[in-house]
């Protein structure tokens, strides 16, 4: 009985072995390099159960999804002599496992090599166009053209550039400190400007209210002279009617009316006795005396 | 490899030999509420538990259990069996989740919240993307522990800092909320090896390749929603082109302002403009007065000449009839009337004056008329 079960045992485990190393799983994100001896057999890029001589054959699995790479950033110079920090980041996948097997072996190594090729694409693409085009107008197409570079010169690894982007391009330290005097002058500048545009405009809605004020009261005056001349007009039209009908009359009428008028009260006079009005003081009778 | 350990397991000290009945309901239910892991209890050992159990249940064989009866062991065994069973055959989808069967590595179908049928490692392994969860990202923000609580990186860190196409510098850091596209889980978890530092990566180029084509006044002003949803655009665009599997949801600006060495040149700006404002409303207070202070004024002008004018007239006509109806009564006796006039108006004329009569005729030789005027201008002082 207990030999039966140790007999069990020792075939399962046999079995167990066998079949642990005859067979490998290729996962759905991965590819198998099968190798015998060393000599490469075949390639497996089906996910699934596969079978292989337990042994004499090993199966090198590979990545097959889209890999990291980020390379350290570098200081590049433009062609217009501008500085500039860039740092991008790679993406690659394994295309052809045995060669990618060849030349960098792991993944370790694709960084190691695929790394440099990066920055010198980076570099020499950069280096060819201006500070402008690779901030603001090219960025899109320079990166497109790097990342064409670097699969060109990859394809000897195995692997596919799928794209190089460049994830920040910034000035350098040291060049950032003069941006900054350079944007703090914009300011004043604009700050400055503001406020001058704002005198200007208060001294203009200021000088126009002065003059539509003065132009309403000229306006006003002017009509006021108009209304005061048409008064004294008819005045004159009134009195020449009535005046008009005798004027020797109307003439000494006025003349009563102005000495009562300007002799005002108190008004000290020397009247001699020979005048009209005291025509009778010494001589009652003189009306009489004539007739 | 979970061969090796059933390869290893032929011993028979067990948690099932040291502890009875007790230790395989301690372990149970987490191995049941796991149900993605990996590493359930596997068939061969189950088989070697059951006969060594059976061994010692049998009469006389072991007297192990301390007086425990058969039946009992045999039950206990059973149900460990059934549970054991259970938990290697199921799995358990959270509600957050989905679950992606994979038999030996080949993916071959998608299971929903619930429990499902599987076969146990290493025939079929199972993963549980979350796929509704939103995955918040922060960029230019540094966390200080992984995980939860963020604080905003220090000024002049390189991720906030980004290039303007004007060759000015804004602080910008914003949110990037993502999630595993429903309809596309493979290819999230085939597709991509770091799809979360991917999308951080693609996040921070393409914020700097938007940022880098525009000028910093509308940056830092009216093109937020712009650049949000331009961002958005580009990362989605990338990140399909890596069939990444990645829907971003949303890109939201936190802060977007000047550097920290120049926010007071900024800050003095917007004080500029106020100012600009303010002088202007106080030369626009300044014009709304005077200007209908003049117009009040007009009116006053032309009001008192209206009523001149009106006066005069007025005046012209009643002095006129007043000489007239005189001069109806003048021309039916002229001269008597004359006279009459003429005496009254004396009359009323010297009757306020001081007059002197002086009478040269009348011995008025020794008299020289003397004008005193000092005494004339005292009167007229003293008035």
């Amino acid at each position: 009985m207990k030999a039966f079960f140790a007999t069990l045992l020792v075939a399962t485990g046999i079995a167990a072995a066998l079949a642990y190393l005859s067979f490998f799983i290729v996962k759905q994100n991965e590819q198998a390099l099968v190798l015998e001896f060393g000599r490469p057999v075949r390639i497996v890029d089906k996910p699934g159960l596969n079978w292989k001589y337990p042994v004499i054959q090993t199966a090198q699995i590979f990545d097959k999804r889209i890999l990291d790479l980020d390379t350290i950033p570098d200081e590049i110079i433009a062609a217009d002599q501008k500085r500039l920090r860039v740092d991008a980041f790679t993406r690659y996948r394994i295309t052809d496992p045995l060669k990618f097997f060849q030349a960098v072996g792991t993944e370790d190594g694709a960084r190691r090599t695929l790394g440099p090729i990066v920055n010198s694409s980076l570099k020499r693409v950069l280096a060819s166009v201006s500070f402008q085009d690779i901030v603001k107008d090219k960025r899109d197409e320079l990166m497109k053209r790097i990342a064409q570079q670097v699969n060109d010169e990859g394809k000897d690894l195995g692997v596919e550039v799928v794209d190089v982007r460049i994830k920040r391009a910034d000035l350098p330290q040291q060049n950032s400190k003069s941006v900054f005097d350079r944007m703090r002058t914009e300011r004043q500048r604009e700050a400055a400007e503001f406020r001058a545009q704002g005198t200007a405009e208060a001294n203009r809605i200021r000088a126009t209210a002065d003059r539509e004020a003065t132009i309403i009261k000229a306006e006003a005056t002017r009509k006021s002279e108009i209304l005061r001349g048409e008064g004294d007009g008819e005045r004159n039209r009134i009195f020449n009617e009535a005046y008009g009908r005798d004027p020797e009359f109307a003439r000494f009428y006025r003349q009563m009316q102005g000495y009562e008028a300007s002799f005002r009260p108190g008004t000290r006079m020397l009247l001699s006795p020979d005048s009209e009005f005291m025509r009778y003081l010494g001589n009652p009778g003189l009306g009489q005396t004539k007739k | 490899m979970p061969w090796n350990n059933q390869n290893g397991g032929g011993n028979n000290k067990g948690p099932w030999g040291n502890k009875g009945g007790g230790g395989p309901w301690g372990q149970g239910p987490s191995g049941g509420g796991g149900g993605g892991g990996n590493q359930p209890p596997d068939l061969e050992e189950l088989l070697k538990r059951s006969q060594d159990r059976l061994r010692k249940a049998m009469p006389g064989g072991g007297g192990g259990g301390g007086g425990i009866p058969g039946w009992a062991i045999m039950l206990i065994a059973t149900l460990g069996i059934a549970f054991t069973a259970f938990s290697a055959f199921t799995f358990r989808v959270n509600p957050d989740e989905v679950g992606i069967v994979m038999r030996f590595g080949q993916y071959v179908r998608r299971a929903d919240p619930g429990l499902h049928f599987r076969w146990p490692p290493p025939i079929e392994e199972v993963r549980f993307p979350k796929v509704t969860r939103q995955n918040t990202l922060q960029v230019g923000m540094r966390s200080v522990d992984r995980g939860r609580g963020f604080t905003t990186a220090p000024a002049g860190s390189e991720t906030s800092h980004m290039l303007t196409g004007d060759e000015n510098i804004v602080d910008i850091n914003f949110v990037v909320r993502w999630q595993i596209k429903n309809d596309r889980v493979q290819d999230y978890l085939f597709n991509i090896q770091n799809p979360e530092l991917t999308v951080e990566e693609v996040a921070e180029s393409a914020m700097r390749e938007i940022v880098g084509k525009m000028n910093i006044q509308p940056v830092l002003t009216e093109s937020r929603q712009k650049i949000e949803q331009d961002v958005q655009k580009l990362m989605q665009d990338v990140l399909d082109s890596y069939g990444a599997g990645v829907r971003v949801v949303e890109v939201q600006l936190q802060r977007v302002d000047p550097p920290q060495e120049v926010i007071d040149a900024f800050r003095d700006v917007q004080a500029a403009r106020a100012d600009k404002e303010r002088l202007q409303n106080e030369a626009a207070t300044y014009a709304n007065k005077i200007v209908p202070e003049a117009r009040g004024e007009a009116e006053r002008i032309l009001q008192a000449a209206e009523g001149y004018k009106q006066q005069t007239i007025a005046d012209a006509n009643g002095q006129a009839s007043r000489f007239l109806n005189v001069y109806e009564q003048y021309r039916k006796a002229p001269d008597l009337t004359r006279q009459r006039m003429y005496i009254e108006t004396m009359e009323r004329v010297l009757s306020q004056s001081d007059t002197i009569i002086l009478d040269q005729k009348a011995g008025g030789q020794g008299v020289v008329p003397y004008l005193p005027l000092d005494q004339l201008q005292k009167r007229t002082e003293g008035k």
